[in-house]
């Protein structure tokens, strides 16, 4: 059994939907730690719906999980070994023994001032917390405020401490589709305007996985004029009628996104593709907002050449297996930890189930364990590795 | 591991998803085309804009690397620096923070030597290990692209652009590294130009809030290592043919060892062969400081090799160097006009501004050497003033002071302190003795004629000297000595030396304590008119009063006149004094009148009207004043007598110049008498007599007490005598103390007498006795 330990992670997984916070995060934790058994526990991973109250909830599991590093997000929905957990339902607690892995966890305020600093002080502060002598390999989850829109930014200051060596995956929280506001978990603190993250020491390389069955549709365009996540201009007209063309309609009742509740049109159909060097397509999912401008989850920079993408429930299921696969890379792991956008779950509409389920299946045997975000993190090649509507993967 | 759809990326995807149709492959072809176009040009607009934006230098650097990272798919890009055979990182995207290689570099590739050496971007692909750092082994870099910062070949700064897929580097993306590296430089050359202009223009001119040359220095390297972002600065100045190490930061003790130098040294820094421009090479920044178009000063700024200063930054540093120029005229500015407020302009030697820093720096470390001070006063300097004028005064001043320079030691202060007083401040002194050498050879520097417009002038000076004990006196204590000591030398004669020890200076302590009482004296009601009665000697009867001043102390009791007169005419107390004495005189004398009335042969001898007179001493300086015959004359005539009453004594020593003469003249035709007292002792010119209205001879008390005694001072008194008979002036014999004295100036015939035989000087209660006694007595004949 001892040997065993010393290979594999144990991962056991929780869940509650009961109304009362504490006693959800006692049911969920208490679950999750008998799935360890006798391992001690090394990592607590909770996900949490903002219809609790956020501190109450991590109470309820550090109650039974006690000094047990822990780190989360509140979140649009998440999943467990092939089911759906809908937006605003309830929470997931993973608990991880060590197994062959070190882990240390980290957590920064003041994202949006500063989210280079932030960045570098979160993988630092993680880093020194998974100790010396680490392994010769690692890898990073990350977890950032869904709407601080300077998550690029944040990768980047990660990037620049860990450098190209660490593959950083995870995802921006959500707050089941309101877009009001969203929090990072570390320990017994509920962060808004924050990032949390956990750094993984491996004896072997930990790849991460993305794939999103996303199709450019029409041909490249220039971004000539964009402010943040405002496109003005795209190929030196105004951004919206430069699109116009490649979409099926502008009309907003027409539209599917369930995001009217926030009163925003989103198009869960299509995006802007942002063309990578090889290119791929970094996915950026873009709405109209109240003031009729095209905005864009995360910030498309100036003379960015994008393409338009679209997509279908089917072609995204089917970008599913072959990531997962692409994280397990021919391993046999204890937990596949997943990040898939909430536009996703938007697009699938009436199929949304079965992203969790196809994922599960792909595991093979192993756990899988994830949420819906507002945004991807999966670093890979380069500093760029933040997405939209896709789907990011890592098994360990 | 690829980033996208694994299951059919970008174009190609929609390439073969759509594959069956030929228009639509060549749709999709056009679509990849117009994408890789896009993707070339942006790529190279978007470093374009990130290089544009407002960034500090290490910022822009940072943020231009990591749009390398993004839009060329990099795992590691960086800027690195050649350093002997190895590669050492300044700036990077991609490397972990403790990597061991951003401290140590690596081994220099035959990539980068190639780069380096052409000048031209090489690129490989496939194995390339042998170019990489150690830790980028690991991550399966399989393709790079080395790009110099400069074309010009040998430069040693380069990017370096490592990545996983095995895509080369094509033309196009080599033209685009080109493009931004040549504008990464310059953006990071104007970058740092732009902050350096800005903190000169914020900063450059605080320099000149420093006067003193040390502190400008010291900040000015401080500055200067900043501006150039330097390791280490520093400055040198020229003394001579040395080169001095002024101020420096970031030197070891090793580099400061070296200093001072000879100037030649300075490789390619002789002063004689020097460019007006700033030179540069790779680790070290040479810039000169030139003031008048000479060269003031040298600054440098170094910076390891790895870390080369920026194209501009000498021109930048000459700017500064400018700056610190201007500054150091400020700080010569401010050093000339101290030193005219501790000149004095006469003479150009210090002033006493200067003696009282001089002595206070001197004496302040307690245990410092002994300090000496001599106060030198020139003898009768007043009177070359008003024989010859104030500019013959001053040029005399001039004379002295250029033979004191010559008499000093090298390293002691000499200083005119004032009017007529100089002062020699004598640095590490062993003893008093010490002090008095110095004092003569100053008093002998002055022995030769002053030759002043024409004239050949002697003067002597009075010297006093003192020697004073670091931490036991102070710089004011020891001028007051040192003034005393020479007041006592020129008490005991003309151009004497006197030194002061410590008992010593606490007796003249006490004279000084007079000098500065006496000017109270006259309202504290000390002062107190005496009187001594001047006989007929032949029938005893009173004929005058000499009044005769008293100063009742009340610490010293009674001070002596020939203590007090010389410090109330020093001080210009004599004139209040003096007025106040003819005043109480006259008024006397008015009560005497009234007293006695009639006269009597022996005051008609007198040469008055044959009443009783009063003899009042009088100053010279009581005679220079404005107006002085009518001020007098009109005490006279307030006291309630008349100017024919009143005999003034005067003195030969008095100098008796036109302005006195003049004045006396008047007096005398208003019916004044004069009296020459102590007549004999001093030069005795007889053109004085013919002068002055003098109508009465006063012999000196010496000569009387000699008279009996020796041949000779008889016939001193004889010739005097003589003298006045044959000028018709009447004689009066001073200090007669014996009954043979006053026999033997009544058989030489002297008409008049006085002295302790009849009365001393005494109050006027008992004067007014005396006279009462005298008239009760019929007037005897004296045999």
């Amino acid at each position: 059994m001892s040997e065993v330990s010393k290979d594999r992670v144990r991962a056991g997984i929780g869940t509650s939907e009961v109304a009362s916070a504490t006693e959800a995060g006692q049911l969920a934790a208490t679950a999750a730690l008998a799935g360890v058994a006798d391992e001690p526990p090394a990592l607590v991973l909770v996900y949490g719906s903002v219809r609790y109250h956020l501190p109450d909830l991590l109470a309820g599991v550090r109650e039974v999980t006690g000094e047990v590093p822990l780190v989360g997000a509140s979140t649009s929905g998440h999943f467990h070994n092939g089911r759906l957990t809908e937006p605003g339902s309830g929470v997931a607690v993973l608990v991880l023994s060590a197994g062959p892995y070190r882990f240390g966890v980290g957590s920064v305020a003041g994202l949006r001032d500063d989210p280079l600093g932030a960045g570098r002080a979160l993988a630092r502060a993680a880093r020194r917390a998974a100790g010396p002598d680490a392994g010769p390999h690692a890898a990073m989850v990350l977890f950032a405020d869904g709407l601080a829109e300077c998550q690029q930014d944040l990768l980047t200051g990660v990037y620049k401490v860990a450098g190209a060596a660490v593959p950083v995956v995870g995802g921006a929280a959500g707050d089941d589709r309101w877009l009001r506001r969203t929090s990072v978990f570390h320990d017994d603190l509920v962060l808004t305007g924050g990032a949390a993250a956990v750094w993984i020491s491996s004896p072997w390389p930990l790849p991460v996985a993305v794939g999103h069955g996303w199709q450019p549709v029409g041909l490249p365009l220039l971004v000539t004029d964009a402010d943040g996540p405002v496109v003005h201009e795209i190929d030196g007209r105004p951004a919206l009628e430069a699109i116009r063309d490649y979409l099926p309609g502008l009309d907003p009742d027409q539209e599917p996104g369930r995001l009217r509740a926030a009163g925003l049109v989103l198009h869960p159909t299509h995006a802007f593709g942002l063309i990578e060097p090889d290119g791929s397509q970094l996915i950026r999912s873009a709405y109209v907002d109240e003031g009729g401008r095209l905005r864009t989850l995360a910030p498309l920079p100036t003379y960015a050449p994008v393409q338009i993408v679209s997509s279908e429930p089917e072609a995204m299921l089917a970008a599913v297996a072959p990531t997962v696969a692409h994280a397990i890379a021919g391993r046999d792991p204890s937990v596949v930890l997943a990040f898939s956008c909430v536009s996703r779950l938007d697009l699938l509409f009436d199929r949304s189930g079965q992203e969790a389920a196809l994922l599960h299946e792909a595991a093979g045997g192993a756990a899988t364990f994830g949420f819906y975000t507002y945004g991807e993190f999966a670093r890979t090649t380069s500093v760029a590795g933040y997405h939209n509507a896709t789907l990011a993967a890592l098994a360990l | 591991m690829k980033k996208g759809d694994p299951s059919g990326k970008g174009g190609g995807g929609a390439r073969r998803s759509r594959a069956g149709s030929g228009s639509q492959d060549d749709l999709a072809l056009a679509i990849a085309a117009t994408r890789d176009a896009y993707r070339d040009t942006t790529r190279l607009i978007r470093l374009l804009s990130v290089l544009g934006q407002p960034a500090g230098p290490e910022q822009l650097v940072d943020q231009t690397l990591t749009v390398l990272s993004e839009v060329f798919f990099t795992e590691i890009v960086a800027v690195a620096h050649q350093a002997g055979a190895r590669l050492l990182v300044t700036s990077w995207c991609g490397l972990a923070e403790d990597d061991p290689v951003i401290r140590e570099g690596w081994p220099i590739g035959g990539a980068a030597v190639e780069a380096l050496g052409s000048g031209e971007v090489v690129t490989r692909a496939g194995c390339l290990d042998g170019e990489l750092p150690a830790s980028a082994v690991p991550l399966g870099i399989r393709s790079g692209a080395w790009v110099p910062l400069s074309t010009q070949p040998g430069s040693d700064n380069l990017m370096i652009l490592l990545r996983r897929s095995a895509a080369v580097f094509t033309l196009s993306d080599q033209h685009v590294l080109r493009s931004v590296a040549a504008r990464l430089r310059l953006a990071t050359e104007e970058r740092e130009r732009t902050i350096v202009i800005e903190q000169l223009a914020r900063d450059g001119h605080l320099l000149a809030r420093h006067l003193e040359l040390d502190p400008l220095l010291d900040e000015a390297v401080a500055m200067l290592r900043q501006l150039t972002g330097a390791d280490q600065a520093w400055v040198v100045t020229f003394d001579s043919d040395q080169a001095q190490l002024r101020a420096h930061r970031g030197l070891s003790e090793q580099d400061r060892a070296d200093w001072p130098r000879p100037a030649g040294e300075l490789d390619g820094w002789r002063p004689a062969a020097m460019a007006d421009s700033a030179t540069e090479d790779a680790s070290v920044l040479r810039v000169p400081v030139w003031h008048d178009g000479a060269l003031a000063a040298i600054l440098f700024s170094a910076r390891a090799r790895r870390r080369p200063f920026a194209r501009g930054a000498a021109e930048l540093t000459t700017v500064f160097a400018n700056h610190l120029a201007a500054a150091m005229v400020n700080a010569e500015l401010y050093r000339t006009l101290r030193h005219r407020a501790t000149q004095d302009p006469l003479t150009g030697l210090a002033n006493r501004v200067l003696v009282g820093q001089h002595l206070d720096r001197a004496l302040d470390p307690p245990g410092a050497a002994r300090v000496g001070v001599l106060f030198c006063d020139l003898d009768r300097f007043k009177a070359v003033n008003d024989l010859l004028g104030h500019e013959a005064g001053d040029e005399l001043l001039q004379q002295v002071a250029q033979r004191l320079r010559g008499s000093v030691r090298p390293g002691d202060l000499l200083a005119r302190f004032g009017g007529d007083e100089f002062v020699v401040v004598l640095d590490a002194v062993r003893d008093l003795a010490e002090v008095a050498d110095v004092g003569r050879r100053v008093g002998q520097a002055l022995d030769g004629p002053f030759l002043l417009r024409g004239e050949r002038v002697r003067v002597t000076v009075s010297v006093g000297g003192v020697l004073g004990v670091p931490g036991q006196t102070t710089a004011s204590a020891m001028l007051r000595d040192a003034d005393a000591a020479m007041y006592a030398a020129k008490e005991r004669g003309l151009g004497l030396v006197e030194v002061f020890d410590e008992a010593a200076s606490h007796r003249a302590l006490d004279r000084l304590d007079l000098r500065s009482e006496l000017a109270h004296a006259l309202d504290r009601g000390q002062l107190e008119v005496y009187y001594q009665p001047i006989e007929a000697l032949d029938t005893g009867q009173v004929v005058a009063f000499e009044a005769l001043l008293r100063w009742h102390h009340p610490r010293h009791g009674t001070v002596p006149p020939e203590v007090f007169i010389p410090l109330a005419e020093d001080t210009g107390a004599m004139v209040p004094i003096g007025d106040w004495v003819l005043d109480q005189a006259c008024r006397q004398l008015a009560a005497w009148r009234a007293l006695c009335s009639g006269g009597d042969r022996a005051r008609a001898a007198a040469g008055g009207d044959g009443q009783l007179a009063i003899s009042v001493n009088l100053s010279a300086t009581q005679l220079r004043t404005t107006r002085a015959a009518d001020r007098l004359l009109a005490g006279i005539r307030g006291a309630g007598v008349q100017p024919a009453d009143v005999w003034l004594e005067v003195t030969e020593s008095s100098y008796l110049s036109a302005d006195v003469s003049i004045c006396a003249d008047a007096l005398s035709a208003a019916g004044v008498h004069f009296a020459l007292d102590d007549f004999g002792t001093a030069y005795s010119s007889l053109s004085y007599l013919q002068r002055f209205p003098i109508e009465v001879l006063k012999i000196d008390p010496s000569f009387v007490a000699g008279m009996t005694r020796r041949e000779r001072d008889r016939g001193i008194v004889r010739a005097i005598l003589a003298i006045a008979q044959s000028l018709d002036l009447t004689a009066v014999g001073e200090g007669i103390e014996t009954e043979r004295q006053r026999v033997a100036l009544r058989v030489l015939g002297c008409q008049l007498g006085q002295g302790h035989l009849m009365s001393p000087a005494v109050p006027a209660a008992e004067a007014t006795r005396y006279l009462r006694a005298s008239m009760a007595t019929p007037p005897v004949p004296a045999g």
